[in-house]
């Protein structure tokens, strides 16, 4: 939906009601149409974690230490 | 034909979500397809709908400034559903289509008399999903020359909302209604 949305197209669907019905393919929708938008926005922000991973409440400043300034997810070593 | 068929009207019994249809229709955006098709959702098509009409009717910026940011986003997300919506109430503001269309794509220019307040609004909606990596300190800093802080968080959950939902409607393939302005996607 974010990257490529030309591909999200009529036989996509068709393959997604093999696995769900119409109704959790509208909910999974609007979930990620609604992240999509708001975690872009974040991001902008430039905010981070309240908490460290221990549980500890952290300033901003030790937070973006902690967790790093790009998300983890898209950092390479993350990739399997 | 959108690829998720919408629920029939008469399908929909919860009050709550009847009245904020009722309420879309009046405004013109959205129409009763959006919600009629969220409604399969119907934990979420209350909130959805709530947050979809506060975050484009109320708050404290210029209802026809976030009219245009709605439609620049619709355009740019290719989507011609909510492209060819319009917000009546906007409309009753005065805002035409020759203004929408300023505002979509020659904001910058000086002889089109967005204030410098606009133009930066309208620069943060463009740049959020074109390229949010120049929405950084110096853009907020700048930002907050024109706009107060709630404002700004006013804008840009408005466009994070709105692109988002956007994004969804179009992997529906959902067409423009049949009641639509003489629409061009960006």
């Amino acid at each position: 939906m974010s990257i490529n949305p030309d591909a999200v197209d009529a036989a996509f669907f068709d393959e997604l009601r093999k696995h769900y019905s119409e109704d959790e393919i509208v909910e999974l929708g609007v979930f990620i149409g609604f992240n999509l938008g708001y975690h872009t926005f974040f991001g902008s922000l430039n905010f981070y974690p309240m908490f460290s991973p221990d549980g500890r409440l952290v300033r901003q400043s030790e937070s973006e230490k902690l967790y790093g300034p790009t998300p983890t997810s898209l950092k390479p070593e993350a990739a399997v | 034909m959108t690829r998720i068929a919408p629920l029939p009207r008469q399908a929909i019994a919860d009050p709550e979500l009847q009245a904020l249809i009722a309420e879309g229709e009046a405004l013109g955006v959205p129409d009763d397809l959006f919600p009629r098709i969220i409604a399969r959702a119907p934990d979420q098509a209350v909130p959805l709908l709530r947050a979809l009409l506060m975050s484009h009717a109320q708050g404290n910026v210029d209802h026809k400034l976030k009219e245009i940011i709605r439609i620049l986003l619709a355009r740019f997300a290719n989507d011609r559903y909510f492209a060819s919506l319009r917000s009546t109430k906007a409309r009753d503001m005065g805002l035409t289509e020759k203004r929408i269309d300023e505002g979509c794509f020659a904001y910058e220019d000086d002889n089109k008399g967005f204030s410098e307040a606009e133009k930066w609004a309208l620069r943060y909606a463009d740049l959020m999903f074109l390229d949010a990596k120049q929405l950084d300190k110096t853009f907020y800093d700048e930002m907050k020359k024109h706009w107060s802080e709630a404002q700004i968080m006013e804008l840009g959950a408005f466009v994070a909302f709105h692109y988002g939902m956007q994004m969804f409607i179009r992997s529906l393939g959902v067409a423009a209604p049949a009641v639509a302005t003489n629409e061009v996607i960006k």
